[in-house]
């Protein structure tokens, strides 16, 4: 595998990372963060410059997202406006969407990295909610500029044992996102007990017999 | 105090049992990954042994740079003069455009870095102090 990735960067160069990461921010099964560190090796040993490398990983990125984000927008916002046409979906509907342009910058800006697993899900619902484009390009625009400098970074100073830096890398994301599902649940289940607990206190004999 | 956790994960179940299991999912897969990642972390060979054997995939960059030789020790062990002419090349390709096979440049290029290293260090069968 890291072979394969290694012969392309070196074939390729600065196209196949360009290529790599446009197609994984649109959710397809491509190891762009090895890529990534191949192209970060391949600056170490000299066969590369970081401007094409970091340039080249950073368009594809920005260029995949912005994609992820207007399919999101076209697309999933059709469906949005289906769903709101029932007047109390409709409420929460704005609800979430106020939510999410008041918090979705944050979410945009550490899915593109921390979190990058989630990262096309993240474009196309923030597309389809109505985050505005201003916002999520700045967080976009931020958020892969820490991407991309980290892994072509790892990959310069680590530049021979990218596989092994890669596994451990992909680790520490899982970790990351495992603790944030984790989290969103935990959260959901504190909404569900208090929900319950209002309710109880809404109807004292139920709560006494429970 | 277990008994305590297992009443309060009860609770959580009757509540809300699909957010519970994911929630427990989630917290096993982070064990999981910490685990992994210690593992692969701890298990990372000492410098000395981490020199990858030489590989098609490599460039003669590469090479250089992770077997810390002269550039020109590689390029003498390909056997040529020139750095190449369209970017980077890797020895695959380098095998290709001189027609050998390429376990033949990796040889060739191996011994080169052999020769080179037992030129340059002289043999020290005892530390000096």
């Amino acid at each position: 595998m890291t072979e394969t990735i290694f012969g392309l960067v070196t074939q390729y160069g600065a196209y196949v990372i360009f290529a790599s990461a446009f197609l994984s921010c649109l959710a397809l099964p491509i190891p762009t963060s090895l890529m990534m560190l191949t192209g970060g090796a391949f600056v170490a040993s000299g066969d590369l410059t970081f401007w094409t490398v970091g340039l080249a990983a950073y368009l594809g990125a920005v260029l995949g997202d912005q994609a992820g984000f207007f399919i999101g927008r076209t697309g999933g916002s059709a469906l949005v406006d289906r769903l709101a046409r029932s007047p109390a979906r409709a409420t929460v509907l704005s609800r979430a969407r106020a939510l999410v342009n008041q918090r979705g910058g944050m979410g945009v800006f550490l899915s593109t990295w921390a979190l990058a697993p989630l990262g096309p899900w993240v474009n196309f619902v923030a597309g389809a909610t109505g985050l505005s484009w201003r916002r999520f390009t700045i967080a976009d625009v931020l958020g892969e500029t820490v991407w991309v400098t980290l892994y072509v970074g790892l990959g310069y100073v680590f530049m021979d044992q990218v596989a092994t830096v890669a596994e451990i890398m992909s680790d520490i994301i899982g970790l990351l996102v495992s603790l944030t599902v984790a989290a969103t649940m935990a959260l959901w289940l504190r909404g569900v007990l208090r929900a319950k607990a209002r309710k109880g206190e809404d109807t004292p004999g139920k709560a006494s017999a429970a | 105090m277990l008994a305590k956790l297992i009443a309060h994960v009860k609770r959580l179940w009757s509540a809300a049992p699909v957010a519970t299991a994911i929630l427990a999912l989630a917290l096993a897969a982070s064990l999981f990954f910490v685990a992994h990642g210690a593992f692969l972390w701890l298990g990372r060979p000492p410098i000395a042994e981490r020199e990858q054997p030489v590989a098609a995939w490599m460039t003669p960059r590469y090479v250089a740079r992770s077997w810390h030789v002269p550039r020109e020790v590689v390029m003498q062990g390909l056997g040529m003069t020139r750095p190449l002419p369209d970017g980077p090349m890797n020895l695959a390709e380098i095998a290709e455009r001189k027609g050998v096979p390429v376990d033949t440049v990796i040889q060739d290029l191996e011994s080169a870095i052999a020769a080179f290293r037992a030129s340059k260090a002289p043999p020290r069968p005892e530390p000096t102090q």
